[in-house]
């Protein structure tokens, strides 16, 4: 908590230092300072509310468990979907803590066209192996089984649905250790970014001396890809089987009845990485019109569900087809990667971004 | 022949590859020799195509796409050639370097997609492409009929999973596949669904019976070795390019390397920083016209590594921001390409012989050369 407060001054001295001369127009945040932003106001803000939304979990599995009744079941459902929409806020921060073992995948595993989850889970199940609940056991299984999705899994089985039953049993010890490890990833994330010495400090003292971040643009650079990594998540993954009828993918969180606010959660949180960076502020006055059209796309994809329906916060009073959604996600990550970066005299390589 | 799958109605639909009419006809309809290289790219008005260059970086043709191109196979001899979709898309685009005739589009067929490689028999005959068995997963090589207007005629195992580069070696009998180890399918987009249980390799597969004469797969601290690129040196000895998959707080190994049909898989030794210094990332590979030079392109780091093969010692590592399409010029000198429209001339010592720029041009991952 100190960490994060003192992150916090960090990024507020820097804005108060760009602010002096209030007259002049106002100068482009430099990248040492969209750094320090993104990680104060965005990051560690987002990080730390998975980590928080996590922690009731274990209790609530463990309420249902023993006693299965509706108020219990309603309280992990509640628990179950803060912990979803936490997520949706971190799901693109795809470097660092989140990378390391294969934490993302553990954490949320999702896309899973194969249905890893529910076979991996099958076998788990049918093996009854009591040591799973041993501490540090659940980390040693495949990562589809480690965090939400396989959770879900087991909270929304009608055949044998959890509770105190004799039936559910070995499902109740499984789905236990499942949010022990939760709480366990979402900690040690949380820990890694914010912890002396960890990624929150790496990125903000870059130099020749650091493994990962030579300059502060190349940190800068890091949060950039993060926000073009979620505008192609989001286009591809959520939007996209909406728009083309071959792609067969179930979206996420769809057991919980979760997939609309995943996809609001998203979109919300891109906007507001976007804002925290701030790349408009390099636009010459001749690329202004480029507002403008960030502004009606963040508004028709806040306007919509990411289903074809529209969004109860929407700002649009017509609902914008999945096509438009998808053609807008693209385009602003297009936007991004390829004016406003440039702009902003940060090189977002073609080749680099692929992965090929 | 393996097996064969093959759909007509893929053949002739299920592509989302078009070949622009309009924009094709008068900018194709120039007959010229002086092509040098061939390269996918995004072009100014953020269109995808390919483009045919001149020696000095000029654009001589066009040829739009509709979606992102990713490597090219020519068949030097016929001028023939092939761009294949970046992954996963499911069309290639084939025309021929000095005629005007129009470009022909194909497809993997049903359940399948392109990797974005491939390589022509050495007659000309057959093209072979890396592609994807979507329902399991696993790596195929297609074989298909050029002169029946590439009609798939068949399928190879690449013995792994998430093929990237295939190559038909210089005994015009063998390809080498760098199979990445990771499982991808179009419905899921460029995720990788298995990095905790990926397992990379370098295969050896007969180009006509499809056997397997060898395998050298990725273990133990290198399981998460993703093999992407490969290329052969004058010896025969095949050079491979990765990308690592692993945790951040781990160092990578190097992640150029080599191996051959019956030689052990090595590592380059550690230059100094070694492979974290490429980050983690190689995503071309080429070898120089005398065979003795392999360079590697490291796109995330900006930099071009060169290795000489006779000592296998790193001989020069450029700066290039963004550099990835890598071609043979000269005896031993390289072209390199990137991603904001610089192409260079150095030497594998790293010494830039000139640069051109072209305003507003991506040039897409990989560059060949034509002759």
């Amino acid at each position: 908590m100190v960490r994060r407060v003192m992150l916090l001054g960090f990024a507020a001295f820097a804005f108060a230092a760009q602010a002096v001369g209030a007259d002049l127009p106002p100068a482009p945040i430099s990248h040492a300072a969209m750094v320090q932003a993104a990680i104060a106001q965005y990051i560690v803000p987002h990080i730390d509310a998975l980590k928080a939304a996590a922690k009731p979990l274990p209790g609530a599995v463990a309420n249902v468990c023993k006693s299965g009744s509706a108020e219990a079941e309603k309280a992990l459902e509640d628990h179950f979907a803060k912990v979803v929409i936490a997520y949706a806020g971190v799901d693109f921060l795809r470097f660092g803590p989140m990378l390391e073992n294969g934490r993302r995948e553990q954490i949320s595993f999702w896309p899973d066209p194969r249905g890893f989850v529910a076979r991996q889970l099958r076998l788990l199940l049918l093996s009854k192996d009591e040591a799973i609940a041993q501490p540090g056991a659940m980390a040693k299984q495949s990562a589809a089984i480690q965090g939400l999705p396989a959770l879900e899994a087991l909270m929304h089985d009608k055949d044998v649905p959890l509770g105190p039953a004799d039936a559910a049993h070995y499902r109740c010890v499984v789905a236990e250790a499942i949010a022990v490890n939760i709480v366990r990833l979402t900690s040690e994330v949380a820990n890694e970014w914010e912890k002396p010495d960890g990624w929150a400090d790496k990125m903000l003292h870059p130099g020749p001396d650091n493994d990962t971040y030579k300059s502060e643009s190349e940190a800068a650079v890091e949060v950039v890809k993060a926000l073009i990594v979620g505008l192609s998540l989001t286009g591809d993954l959520q939007v996209k089987p909406h728009v083309d009828p071959k792609i067969r993918l179930t979206p996420p969180y769809e057991k919980s009845g979760l997939q609309q606010a995943f996809y609001e959660e998203s979109i919300t949180s891109l906007h507001q990485l976007y804002e925290t960076l701030q790349l408009e502020s390099w636009l010459p006055p001749d690329r202004f019109w480029m507002k403008d059209w960030v502004s009606g796309t963040w508004r028709t994809l806040e306007s919509s569900d990411g289903a074809g329906g529209r969004s109860p916060h929407a700002k649009r009073e017509d609902a914008p087809t999945p096509r438009e959604v998808f053609d807008r996600a693209n385009g602003l990550r297009n936007m991004v990667a390829n004016r406003l970066s440039v702009s902003a005299k940060l090189t977002v390589g073609f080749n680099e971004l692929d992965g090929d | 022949m393996s097996s064969m799958v093959i759909d007509r109605r893929s053949m002739l639909l299920g592509t989302l590859a078009f070949v622009g009419g309009a924009g094709f006809g008068p900018r194709f309809a120039v007959a010229d020799d002086s092509v040098a290289y061939v390269t996918a790219a995004r072009l100014a008005d953020g269109s995808f195509g390919i483009l045919l260059l001149s020696g000095e970086g000029a654009i001589l043709r066009e040829v739009p796409l509709s979606a992102r191109g990713h490597d090219i196979a020519i068949h030097q001899p016929s001028g023939r050639v092939v761009v294949f979709a970046r992954r996963p898309g499911a069309f290639a685009v084939s025309f021929e370097l000095d005629k005007k005739t129009v470009p022909h589009v194909f497809t993997p067929g049903e359940g399948r997609h392109y990797f974005g490689h491939g390589s022509f028999s050495v007659d000309g005959r057959l093209l072979y492409a890396s592609e994807n068995d979507i329902a399991t997963g696993m790596g195929v090589i297609g074989v298909y009929d050029v002169a029946r207007s590439f009609k798939k005629i068949g399928e190879h195992s690449t013995f792994g999973m998430g093929p990237h580069e295939i190559m038909l070696l210089a005994d015009g009998k063998t390809i080498a596949a760098g199979n990445g180890g990771l499982d991808t399918t179009p419905d899921a987009g460029r995720e990788n669904l298995n990095v905790d249980s990926m397992q990379p390799s370098l295969t050896f597969v007969d180009a006509e019976s499809g056997k397997l004469l060898a395998k050298h797969e990725m273990t133990g601290d290198l399981k998460s070795l993703s093999l992407r690129h490969v290329t052969q040196d004058a010896k025969g000895v095949v050079w491979f390019g990765g990308q690592w998959e692993g945790s951040p707080s781990q160092t990578p190994p190097q992640i150029v390397g080599s191996a051959g049909l019956d030689r052990p898989l090595r590592l380059l030794e550690p230059q100094g920083k070694g492979g974290d210094d490429l980050k983690g990332y190689i995503g071309a590979m080429a070898v120089s016209n005398d065979g003795r030079f392999i360079a590697a392109s490291a796109p995330k780091a900006g930099h071009v590594l060169y290795v000489d093969t006779e000592t296998a010692t790193v001989v020069g590592r450029s700066n290039l921001k963004d550099v990835c399409g890598l071609a043979p010029e000269g005896q031993r000198d390289f072209a390199a390409s990137s991603g904001f429209g610089v192409i260079r001339y150095e030497t594998a010592q790293a010494r830039t012989l000139s640069e051109h720029a072209l305003q507003d041009i991506a040039f897409d991952n990989h560059l060949r050369r034509v002759g």
